[in-house]
């Protein structure tokens, strides 16, 4: 069972223009295109929509609606460097990371210790390292998969954290509006309609094979989503950069000696994921360890890509020795990892002129 | 035109010459060799624009003069399909060249002499005298290391250096170098740097023998040409600059290891086979008395190996393209090959036991 968390940020580029010029908090503003030419509006913050203003809307409606509407130039590269840095924050929880748009995304944190493993927990983590970290606020959806994420994201937005654990899948989806599912538009909710179905359980309760005659693939996909299923797995866009696997200990661990059965089988696990890496690209092993004041060392070495192997016990034992050297406290997590190269990284042959 | 021929006297020729005549070629007339018969002297020249090859044959005779050009590879695939005792005559009927050998009969398709492309005679600028041997030595203990293809144009061929009492070869892909050098009496105030190109090495290569005939060379601006016995050997230059060799030649290396060239070439050649069939690297280790190699693949298989060899210098971890160590073990020919390094990231020197006059570099891979 997978443990999805779907981030969106809460009206993000108007979020990111409040930040930086507070005195637009208190007043409707929208980013976007000029509403004196044929722009339209990218995103509103909340007090616009009191007007009925949202997003995609032209601009020159939005200015018909809410007269005082303050328009903003989008400025791309400011919300950008938000994006990166809330991606920093994901990737401390997780790298299994799938971007869906600068201000959304998809964090698998299955393999995720910290928090005693909680998802929930993770979530909320993250909407708080943003809040701090990057000032903005984001709503997150947890859920067993990104179908179901998604809405749960959207379920109490802003700054909203709802979860749909997995014995909670089948009651939620009972009675979800089919008008939620991802990919259902005005023209499939009307024929829907025509069918009498207007949840997910009149979805279930319908001749299947009348649905898949009906809609086709995409029929058989509704059928899915209506029982809560969706196997999509979060599929990280750039190449993996690194493979680790952490754990957070249920005691604090003030020896190596005490480590050692822990560390032996979290490195088993780790050469279960890296089996799957190309070894001619992994270029270095490193170690995290967390100490029990909260504060994380790491250590890494590189490797002779494509000639040595990673897989040396003795090495992580090593770095872990030497880490832990800098600070007299116990640990209470320790990561394993190794890092990747990309192609590129495939042609180690040096050249003789340069 | 029309002369007779034994079948042996012309075989070899036409085989040699075919060499040069490329397969795929953008003019036909390319594909084809130009048999001149004038002055009682028959002469087969084939060439691929860059190269040319004339032979005058041996013992024809001519009963008409004249000149056509006929499909090489099929000309020279009949003659070694005939009977070695077969004399085999050669004639221009028409737009067609018969050859009748008994009662053997064929008719080839011609194109007319003055398609065939001319290179320019006697480039003689400078004049080298070699012991054909030796030269064909050096050209083989270097031409390994060319590059193919190679957007840097000035790699795919092999710089030949005639300097004050010395002629050196070298030859690189930006990887690995192999330098050979000879004495020579020759006596010259500058040095002359000339790029003959890959197939011009090839084909002077083959020509030559292990003899110890003198063989002279005449060096232009533009091209370099050869008389060996019945042939003569033109080759186009390349125009561009070599890079400086020298400046790549390691120099400051301290550690020194000797080892037996065929046990380990025998190691590097059994390691190579679970290396990455593109990237085709391997870890050496050089320990006191003992290197070992290690070798993977994306397939997580393994190989691991050493032999004894002579080495008391200090641990050392470094990383080779298995394939460019064994080109040089291949052509060095001594029972001992010398290695010398320093660091992981810097080149390795490698060396015949016999003070031969030829060096090879090699890059090592990235640790």
């Amino acid at each position: 069972m997978r443990k999805i968390i779907h981030i969106d940020a809460d009206a993000f580029y108007a979020s990111v223009e409040e930040r930086d010029n507070p005195a637009l908090k208190t007043q409707a503003i929208a980013v976007g295109g000029n509403p004196n030419g044929r722009g339209v509006v990218a995103t509103c913050n909340y007090i616009a929509r009191q007007y009925g203003v949202h997003s995609a809307m032209p601009s020159s409606v939005a200015l018909r609606l809410c007269p005082q509407l303050v328009f903003i130039r989008p400025r791309f590269e400011a919300y950008r460097e938000a994006s990166l840095a809330m991606h920093k924050v994901f990737r401390q929880y997780t790298d299994l990371i799938e971007p869906l748009s600068l201000d959304e995304a998809y964090l698998d944190v299955s393999q995720c210790t910290e928090f005693h493993s909680s998802a929930t927990l993770i979530a909320q983590a993250i909407q708080n390292d943003i809040k701090s970290t990057v000032d903005l606020s984001v709503s997150a959806g947890v859920a067993p998969n990104k179908f179901l994420a998604k809405i749960a994201s959207d379920w109490n937005k802003p700054a909203g954290l709802f979860v749909i654990t997995p014995d909670q899948v089948d009651s939620f989806v009972a009675a979800l509006p089919v008008t939620k599912i991802n990919g259902v538009g005005k023209v499939t909710a009307q024929k829907l309609k025509e069918m009498n179905i207007e949840t997910c359980t009149d979805i279930r309760n319908y001749d299947s094979n009348k649905i898949i005659e009906r809609f086709g693939k995409y029929g058989k996909r509704l059928l899915e989503l209506a029982n809560g299923f969706d196997d999509r797995p979060v599929v990280t866009e750039r190449q993996r950069k690194s493979l680790s696997v952490e754990t957070t200990f249920s005691s604090d661990i003030s020896s190596l000696k005490e480590l050692s059965p822990a560390f032996y089988k979290q490195f088993e696990q780790l050469s279960e994921r890296v089996s799957k890496a190309n070894p001619n690209l992994i270029l270095g092993r490193y170690i995290k360890l967390k100490f029990n004041d909260f504060t994380q060392t790491t250590m890494d070495e590189a490797i002779h890509a494509g000639i040595e192997d990673w897989k040396s016990a003795d090495s992580f034992i090593n770095m872990i020795e030497k880490a832990w050297e800098r600070k007299d406290l116990p640990i209470r997590l320790l990561g394993l990892g190794v890092r990747i190269g990309n192609n590129k990284n495939d042609k180690h042959q040096l050249d003789l002129f340069d | 035109m029309k002369f007779s021929i034994s079948r042996d006297d012309i075989l070899s020729p036409l085989q040699i010459i075919s060499g040069v005549v490329e397969r795929k070629q953008t003019m036909p007339v390319l594909s084809n060799i130009l048999v001149v018969a004038e002055q009682g002297q028959v002469s087969l020249t084939g060439t691929n624009m860059e190269v040319e090859l004339v032979c005058q044959l041996q013992g024809a005779e001519i009963s008409a003069e004249g000149r056509t050009t006929i499909p090489a590879r099929k000309l020279a695939d009949i003659c070694r399909s005939l009977p070695s005792e077969a004399t085999v005559e050669l004639s221009l009927e028409g737009d067609k060249a018969h050859l009748r050998a008994g009662k053997s009969h064929f008719k080839l398709a011609t194109l007319p002499a003055d398609q065939f492309p001319n290179t320019e005679d006697n480039p003689q600028d400078i004049e080298v005298r070699f012991s054909e041997g030796d030269f064909k030595a050096m050209l083989d203990a270097t031409s390994f290391a060319m590059a193919q293809q190679d957007v840097r144009y000035y790699l795919n061929g092999m710089l030949l250096e005639i300097g004050n009492q010395y002629v050196k070869t070298v030859s690189t892909d930006g990887h690995r170098l192999a330098l050979a050098s000879v004495d020579t009496v020759q006596v010259l105030q500058d040095k002359l740097q000339v790029i003959v190109p890959r197939k011009g090495v090839q084909e002077f290569s083959r020509l030559l023998s292990d003899s110890d005939n003198e063989v002279a060379v005449f060096i232009g601006d533009n091209h370099i040409q050869s008389q060996i016995g019945n042939y003569k050997f033109t080759s186009k230059l390349i125009d561009g600059k070599f890079p400086e060799y020298d400046r790549v030649i390691p120099q400051g290396g301290d550690k020194i290891m000797i080892a037996d060239r065929e046990s380990l070439k025998a190691m590097f050649t059994r390691a190579s086979i679970l290396s990455h069939e593109n990237i085709r690297g391997i870890q050496l280790h050089l320990t006191p008395g003992q290197v070992q190699v290690y070798a993977n693949n994306p397939e997580h298989e393994q190989a691991e190996d050493s032999i004894d060899v002579m080495y008391d210098g200090p641990e050392l971890q470094i990383a080779f393209n298995v394939g460019y160590l064994i080109d040089v073990l291949n052509t060095i020919k001594s029972d001992s090959v010398k290695m010398t390094l320093s660091n992981a990231s810097s080149s390795a020197l490698l060396e015949s036991g016999d003070e031969d006059g030829c060096l090879y570099v090699v890059m090592p891979m990235r640790l």
